[in-house]
């Protein structure tokens, strides 16, 4: 969100400006020669017959409106999306800030629990307030292993300051096939 | 002994946040009250042309004779608003292109001028690549650290360090952190005479180097 934030934010401040310009440019050009019908750069005398014809309610005006309805949706969007997701830490000192990214987390987790020999394999997803791990057992494993998953990850929470400390979700669910 | 000035960590605390990252703050601003002009008027006009206001004035043309009439009335008034608005819709648009597209400032230190080791007329600029180098240096040296990354953000009267640091698997963040303040910056602001560099550090992990595939 915040890479199409920095694309789409110079765009559309070129594109008002352009506007500003063509709209300067135009009625600058009719007061100099009022008596030449056609526009400088924009046709607007066809335009401005065009619109002339066409009513509000006639076929591509309702589908513009809500075509441009849409794109304004999207742009509020983009502009109140694009928030950095950083994980706080917590600095040694009050003017250091430390953060992370939640993949950062994430990976972290996930070594600390494939790392046991007990999970085959593992997923794990984190944000500021939670981390979720999805761990595969092998086949023989027992029922236990949800609580031994839980305590490694929150071992490996102890070990990093978090500002605020993500709650733990485990599920475990069985391997098939031979290990 | 008294503790430090509240106010003065707060203003610490603050723009230590604000080295974290370029702020986005104008971009967002810009696309919000866009994106909300954008959506009131389609939905105007589509109110409008599904016939809520009324089917008669659904029914008008969209440059209404009524309105051409009135601007002809008042020729002068008309292109004056005109000109007015293309103006300000040009230079605000350049306003926000260019701010948008403005590199991040990187402030030079100009340390001690005049000191005791040259005259009045003397000052020594310390560039911001430089001062974030020696960093980065320094702190890719700590223990548990693969990799560094430093920048110097902010204005001249108020620089801060932006750090980014790749630690390896086996790094202890807070035993990396502590040394991070005591010994790098606690140099860096000793050696370019601040008497604070307030600092933003981004945590990554680094990727492990790849072993050889045969022994």
């Amino acid at each position: 969100m915040r890479v199409l934030l920095r694309v789409l934010a110079p765009l559309l401040g070129l594109a008002v400006a352009l506007v500003g310009v063509l709209v300067l440019l135009e009625v600058v050009a009719a007061s100099v020669r009022p008596d030449d019908g056609d526009g400088l750069v924009v046709p607007w005398p066809e335009w401005y017959a065009a619109l002339a014809r066409t009513a509000w309610t006639d076929a591509p005006v309702p589908g513009i409106a809500i075509g441009t309805a849409v794109l304004g949706l999207l742009l509020v969007l983009v502009g109140l999306l694009a928030r950095r997701h950083d994980i706080a830490v917590d600095g040694p000192a009050p003017e250091i800030t430390v953060t992370t990214s939640p993949r950062m987390l994430a990976r972290l987790v996930g070594r600390r629990v494939r790392a046991a020999d007990d999970v085959a394999a593992a997923s794990v997803t984190a944000s500021r307030r939670r981390v979720w791990v999805a761990a595969q057992a092998w086949n023989d494993a027992g029922p236990e292993l949800a609580d031994g998953v839980r305590a490694r990850v929150e071992n490996l929470l102890d070990e990093i300051p978090l500002h605020h400390r993500p709650r733990v979700t485990v599920t475990v669910q069985d391997r098939k096939g031979p290990r | 002994m008294t503790g430090p000035d509240p106010r003065t960590t707060t203003a610490l605390r603050r723009r230590a946040a604000a080295a974290i990252a370029r702020s986005t703050v104008g971009e967002r601003t810009l696309a919000v009250v866009v994106g909300l002009l954008l959506l009131a008027g389609g939905c105007l006009v589509a109110l409008l042309c599904y016939g809520v206001f009324g089917t008669g004035r659904a029914s008008r043309p969209l440059l209404d004779p009524m309105i051409v009439d009135a601007l002809r009335t008042q020729p002068l008034v008309a292109r004056f608003a005109a000109i007015v608005g293309g103006l300000l819709l040009a230079v605000l648009g350049l306003v926000w292109a260019a701010h948008a597209l403005r590199p991040e400032r990187r402030p030079d230190l100009v340390i001690d001028p005049g000191g005791p080791d040259g005259g009045p007329d003397t000052s020594i600029v310390v560039s911001a690549a430089a001062a974030a180098e020696a960093v980065a240096a320094q702190a890719a040296a700590l223990p548990g650290v693969g990799r560094a990354r430093a920048r110097l953000v902010g204005t001249e009267a108020a620089p801060a360090m932006r750090v980014t640091l790749w630690l390896a698997d086996d790094a202890d963040v807070r035993d990396v952190l502590a040394r991070l303040d005591a010994e790098v910056l606690a140099t860096a602001r000793a050696s370019l005479g601040l008497a604070d560099l307030p600092a933003a550090v981004r945590l990554e992990l680094d990727h492990p180097q790849p072993g050889p595939r045969v022994a």
